[in-house]
């Protein structure tokens, strides 16, 4: 009898324990799995800005047989064809901070779901030379005159410190709840700097440029619709069918709530690991998967949505 | 010198109102074709002005800070646009002059 009571105690312990030492395992893995994927919708987004610009270009010029194609325009100015809208440096950049954050929930996920947490490489390995001389990067775009990479600064540092804190130490349960709170609120820096660059300079971007395309396209067919047959009236009422959808896909700044629905998982990650009392525990891991879920759901919807501003 | 961002808001309210009334059919023709030029020209300022800074000490800016205020005062009232319609044009053409100007001695970009 005090063998079985032995043996029930014993389980339940490992039971309670392992659920314990489990408390994170499904969230921070769906974190990190939407962490990727949303830093990857991301990221073609930053990537095909300058190409985006170039295809606006081309696409005026197909409605104005008036105008013809340059490398520089009247005026000495090169034209969207050749030159950069945006500086291929800044852009780097951002995707390379972003990468920081990705970083963080991939390692998230590893110290939840290992059991041998000596094992992880060191944390200069584990981030790479280029993230690792980040900081370096924006220091200087700071210098050369980019009015927000100073602020990337100072959270990229922390997250990195927090990143090699994983590695350095080996205790895994008491980390991932350290991990969380010490790099939590400095990714949702990073992220609220990525939300406010979205909202101050692409989305001003790529707002414009779907009103200027969905505009070019109807003053080109109103001037032209009596020389066009019928089916060539069809066509280019099916383009400008297309012109405004993707209008009003840029009005509703889909890129931005994108970041916007990362940080709200975040900061339902921070409140979990922050939660001491069992009912505690249970409302914030309950707000965390609300949270996930409405993520999930936003990637699905949203980058369907992000694809016609990606050219 | 103290520098500063020219109001990227209300020039992307005023870009977006242009193409919004080159799709105008209370406009005639050629004017909805002038205010799709003009919001292009504009178009082509902001990507510019988004990442620049100035020093808003200077007339260039002063001038291009009034010209946004009152270009986009008109073409926020579609009224008084069409009432207005070549006075209206004018005031855009006028801040697109007022913002070339003041890129001309921005202090830096990205």
């Amino acid at each position: 009898m005090r063998l079985k009571i032995g043996i029930c105690a014993l389980l339940s312990c490992t039971v309670l324990s392992g659920c314990l030492n489990n408390r994170y395992i499904t969230p921070v893995t769906s974190f990190q799995t939407s962490t990727t994927q949303t830093i990857s919708v991301i990221s073609t987004f930053y990537s095909s800005r300058n190409s985006y610009e170039a295809q606006l270009y081309l696409a005026d010029i197909a409605n104005d047989p008036s105008l013809s194609v340059a490398t520089k325009d009247a005026a000495g100015h090169p034209t969207p064809l050749m030159q950069s809208t945006f500086s291929p440096a800044s852009i780097k950049a951002r995707l390379d901070a972003l990468s920081v954050v990705s970083v963080y929930a991939t390692r998230l996920y590893d110290l939840s779901n290992t059991t041998a947490p000596a094992d992880f490489a060191t944390a200069s390995t584990a981030l790479g030379t280029n993230l690792s001389s980040l900081n370096t990067t924006f220091t200087s775009l700071s210098g050369g005159g980019d009015p927000t990479a100073n602020s990337y600064i100072g959270p990229i540092t922390s997250v990195i410190g927090t990143i090699g804190k994983m590695y350095l130490n080996g205790k895994r349960d008491a980390l991932v709840k350290t991990a969380i709170q010490e790099g939590g609120p400095q990714v949702n820096v990073i992220l609220s700097l990525i939300k406010t660059d979205m909202d101050n300079i692409f989305s001003k971007e790529v707002i414009t440029g779907a009103n200027d395309q969905l505009a070019s396209d109807i003053v080109a067919y109103n001037k032209d619709r009596v020389n066009l047959t019928y089916d060539q009236r069809v066509a280019r009422l099916a383009t400008i069918a297309t012109a405004a959808s993707v209008a009003t896909s840029a009005t509703a700044s889909v890129p931005s709530q994108l970041v916007s629905s990362m940080i709200s998982a975040n900061n339902a990650l921070l409140k979990s690991a922050a939660s001491t009392s069992g009912k505690d525990k249970q409302l914030s891991l309950s707000s965390l998967n609300d949270a996930l879920g409405a993520w999930v759901t936003q990637i699905q919807t949203l980058s369907t949505q992000i694809s016609p501003l990606v050219k | 010198m103290a520098t500063a961002p020219i109001d990227t808001v209300t020039l992307t309210a005023i870009i977006n109102q242009c193409f919004s009334y080159a799709t105008d059919a209370r406009f005639s023709l050629a004017d909805q074709t002038t205010f799709l030029i003009e919001g292009k020209r504009l178009r082509g300022q902001l990507l510019n002005l988004l990442s620049a800074q100035f020093d808003n000490t200077t007339a260039p800016f002063a001038a291009a800070t009034a010209s946004l205020t009152a270009v986009n005062a008109t073409l926020s009232q579609s009224a008084t646009a069409l009432a207005n319609t070549a006075q209206t044009l004018n005031s855009i053409a006028t801040l697109v002059s007022n913002l070339d100007k003041l890129l001309a001695i921005a202090t830096s970009f990205v």
